[in-house]
């Protein structure tokens, strides 16, 4: 292998350079055989659900606004939850990934769209399309490997911070947004002298300025609308968010950090062809099973494998391709990481829970 | 002589409009965005009645009148939006074809001031847009247009002038705006000399043949010549020299297929004519060709009024900074469409797929994307 090949993890370890551009010219055919025929049928999945979404949240407001007593109450939360869930997942980010971009309408437009979530929509453009997308699982460049708070890797340098790691961990899961919303300061790169104070500045305001719109909404403005019910509200309102937030960490965590994930060097990546990338997202990334309901309220995340190699195709055909994408592994001796949900995020428990010790030092 | 006439009002501006306007820009704000999408509020007026919108002009088909074989005629009702044409625009009809949105250009046949408007589609062969409309689109369909565009019109109304003799020459499915030209003329009393010449092939493939012939039966001084091609010869500047002697006396209005235009604009020359002569070309849109790998291309940005010159198989990016522009970019690999932008004209090669397209007003991105003719991008 010559120097500048970039090495694999051992499950792609195995494969020629020829077998590396037959693996990529087949998983191009996969993408070209569904991105050739998109049309009605895509259009109107994506604007059914956001007309759920839009109908989901209506009904949400509505409980919680006029509802009397504790069931309507729950239902209320239930539906605005779900509506969130819809918006971000489903609708949001699947379009900001520019699966719809091709309908010519703008306002499934990626580059314009703008979510119900306390993540900035351009911040976002940013920090998942083009950090974590492309450098899927790089130690140093995907800043979503753990989130700069979390260790996920014994190539991460241990600190006795992360003896708090459990419980870090379960303050992300419940406010995720802001997590994900704070993710594109890059507060670590700026506090080392990384970043120029203007341009953290700038992202600081776009951030709280996304914040406070959405806590004008959720916390103050639909609270006041709804008179003496205002405590009903508000606390409706910050359970729907909680449930999103708790929901969206654990499909997003079972994407990336489940058991057998690879976690890549930079040095490992340069020189890739397609086909490496390809190998890249596919060693990265682990499916969930389940039906379509559960595919929908994942975005489709739970095809995070087909969604890596494929982050501009309407998500709905994931589960057309899975079973092409899973075949192609089995014939190059690749691993396809996919599990339930508990499995999954057991895996990630583990894992997490794991790289909470110290590395024991080797044996001298 | 000048001739004076009667304005007619082809400007409207309702009680809607006031109220549509300002209602947009509260709802486009940030922090009622955050709250209630536009396309929200949208969406949820189309329920409640296809023509209601706040910031669409969308039409109702009353009519669809079969003109010749290869012609309709799709009469519209605009909502209360549409600002009104004058005589000799176009709109831009949209619709969304199997998921995608399409576009294309139409001259408005329909009197300016008129109710319901009215324009004409030919049936191209493998076009998509004119054959789904031939084909799909049938009274009571809704279409969204865009306000009435274009210089190709008589002179203003509020000027009160218009030249004392007039030529009107068309061909094909050109007629369409000088029909309008024609209807408003004749709605407003000009007393002036017209004389209306129409190029087609045969008496089968004239549009308007009914409304032209009652035009003719109720304006005397309209002076019309019908010129078919098939069984008078092919239509040249000299039958045109013979038809309208008087041609550098007239003000001139031209319209059609690109032969005749480049014939006629030969003739001015030729002829050194001093009277002025407007014209408009409808272009069918077709696949440019693509120039062969190496031949220097002219990019433009338009907004920012910036361009270059480059030849090469580089993606525009890559051109682009080499260029000394920074556009916004992202991935550089075609993954995260930081640097997607609107591509208004030109041919274009995506790099990944090796597709070429000549789309007008398509999304590229500029990463994965070699221009393989002169290109403008909105950026």
């Amino acid at each position: 292998m010559s120097l500048a090949t970039p090495t694999h993890s051992a499950e792609s370890a195995h494969l020629s350079r020829a077998q590396i551009a037959q693996f990529e010219i087949e998983v191009n055919a996969i993408r070209d055989s569904v991105m050739n025929n998109l049309g009605q049928a895509d259009v109107d999945h994506i604007r059914n659900m956001i007309r759920i979404c839009r109908a989901s949240e209506i009904g949400g407001r509505a409980l919680l606004h006029f509802g009397i007593g504790p069931l309507s109450w729950i239902a209320g939360v239930l539906a605005l939850a779900s509506a969130k869930i819809l918006d971000n997942m489903e609708i949001g980010h699947n379009v900001m990934h520019g699966q719809y971009d091709w309908t010519g309408d703008p306002s499934l437009n990626s580059q314009k769209f703008e979510w119900d979530i306390a993540c900035d929509g351009e911040q976002w453009r940013h920090s998942h399309n083009v950090m974590h997308h492309t450098y899927t699982n790089i130690l140093g460049k995907d800043r979503d490997l753990g989130y700069s708070l979390l260790r996920m890797t014994d190539a991460q340098k241990w600190k006795p911070r992360h003896w708090f790691q459990p419980i870090a961990n379960l303050l992300l899961a419940a406010g995720f947004q802001y997590g994900v919303g704070s993710h594109d300061l890059e507060i670590g790169r700026y506090k080392h002298g990384g970043m120029p104070k203007e341009e953290f500045k700038g992202r600081l305001d776009r951030f709280v300025g996304k914040v406070k719109k959405q806590w004008f909404k959720d916390y103050l403005l639909f609270p006041a609308l709804a008179l003496w019910s205002a405590p009903r509200v508000l606390a409706g309102n910050f359970l729907a968010n909680l449930i999103r937030n708790l929901w969206t960490y654990v499909i997003i965590f079972c994407g990336h950090f489940t058991e057998g994930v690879a976690i890549y060097r930079e040095e490992d990546c340069r020189n890739e062809t397609k086909g490496d990338w390809y190998l890249r997202q596919l060693s990265g990334s682990s499916n969930l099973t389940g039906g379509r309901f559960f595919h929908i309220m994942s975005g489709h995340l739970s095809h995070q494998i087909e969604h890596h190699l494929f982050p501009d195709m309407p998500a709905h055909r994931y589960t057309e391709i899975a079973p092409q994408v899973q075949a192609l592994c089995r014939r190059y001796g690749l691993f396809y990481n996919t599990g339930s949900l508990f499995k999954q995020y057991l895996a990630v428990m583990k894992r997490i829970l794991t790289h909470t010790l110290p590395p024991k030092r080797a044996v001298a | 002589m000048p001739h004076t006439f009667v304005p007619l009002s082809t400007h409207r501006s309702g009680w809607v409009q006031s109220f549509a306007a300002p209602v947009t820009r509260v709802l486009q704000h940030p922090w009622v965005e955050s709250i209630v999408r536009l396309s929200a509020v949208e969406a949820s007026l189309q329920v409640l009645h296809p023509l209601l919108s706040l910031t669409e002009v969308r039409a109702r088909v009353v009519k669809v009148v079969d003109e010749t074989p290869s012609t309709k005629t799709f009469v519209l009702q605009p909502n209360a939006l549409w600002e009104g044409a004058q005589a000799g625009q176009f709109v831009q009809v949209r619709q969304e074809i199997n998921g995608r949105r399409v576009q294309r250009m139409y001259s408005l046949s329909s009197r300016p001031g008129a109710r319901r408007i009215a324009f004409t589609v030919k049936r191209q062969s493998g076009g998509q847009v004119s054959n789904h409309m031939h084909d799909h689109v049938k009274v009571g369909d809704v279409l969204t247009i865009s306000q009435a565009m274009g210089e190709f019109v008589l002179p203003d109304a509020h000027f009160n002038f218009l030249p004392a003799k007039m030529l009107l020459l068309s061909g094909g499915s050109g007629i369409t705006p000088v029909m309008a030209m024609l209807r408003s003329l004749q709605a407003q009393g000009y007393r002036g000399d017209v004389t209306f010449v129409h190029v087609c092939r045969a008496h089968g493939d004239l549009i308007f043949a009914s409304t032209l012939k009652d035009l003719a039966a109720r304006w005397p001084a309209l002076r019309l010549i019908l010129h078919f091609d098939a069984s008078q010869g092919r239509f040249t500047a000299d039958t045109l020299l013979h038809l309208v002697p008087d041609l550098h006396e007239r003000s001139t209005w031209l319209c059609g297929p690109s032969g005749l235009m480049e014939a006629v604009h030969q003739l001015w020359i030729d002829h050194a004519i001093a009277a002025p002569l407007q014209s408009e070309r409808f272009v069918a849109f077709a696949l440019l060709p693509a120039a062969a790998p190496g031949t220097p291309v002219q990019v433009r940005f338009i907004t920012s009024q910036r361009g270059f010159t480059t030849q090469g198989a580089a993606p525009l990016l890559v051109q682009a900074e080499q260029a000394g522009l920074n556009p916004k970019h992202g991935c550089r690999i075609g993954i995260c469409r930081s640097c997607q932008c609107v591509k208004t004209s030109g041919t274009v090669e995506n790099l990944q797929t090796g597709a070429l397209s000549s789309v007008p007003n398509e999304l590229i991105r500029l990463c994965i994307t070699a221009a393989r003719s002169d290109v403008t991008l909105d950026l």
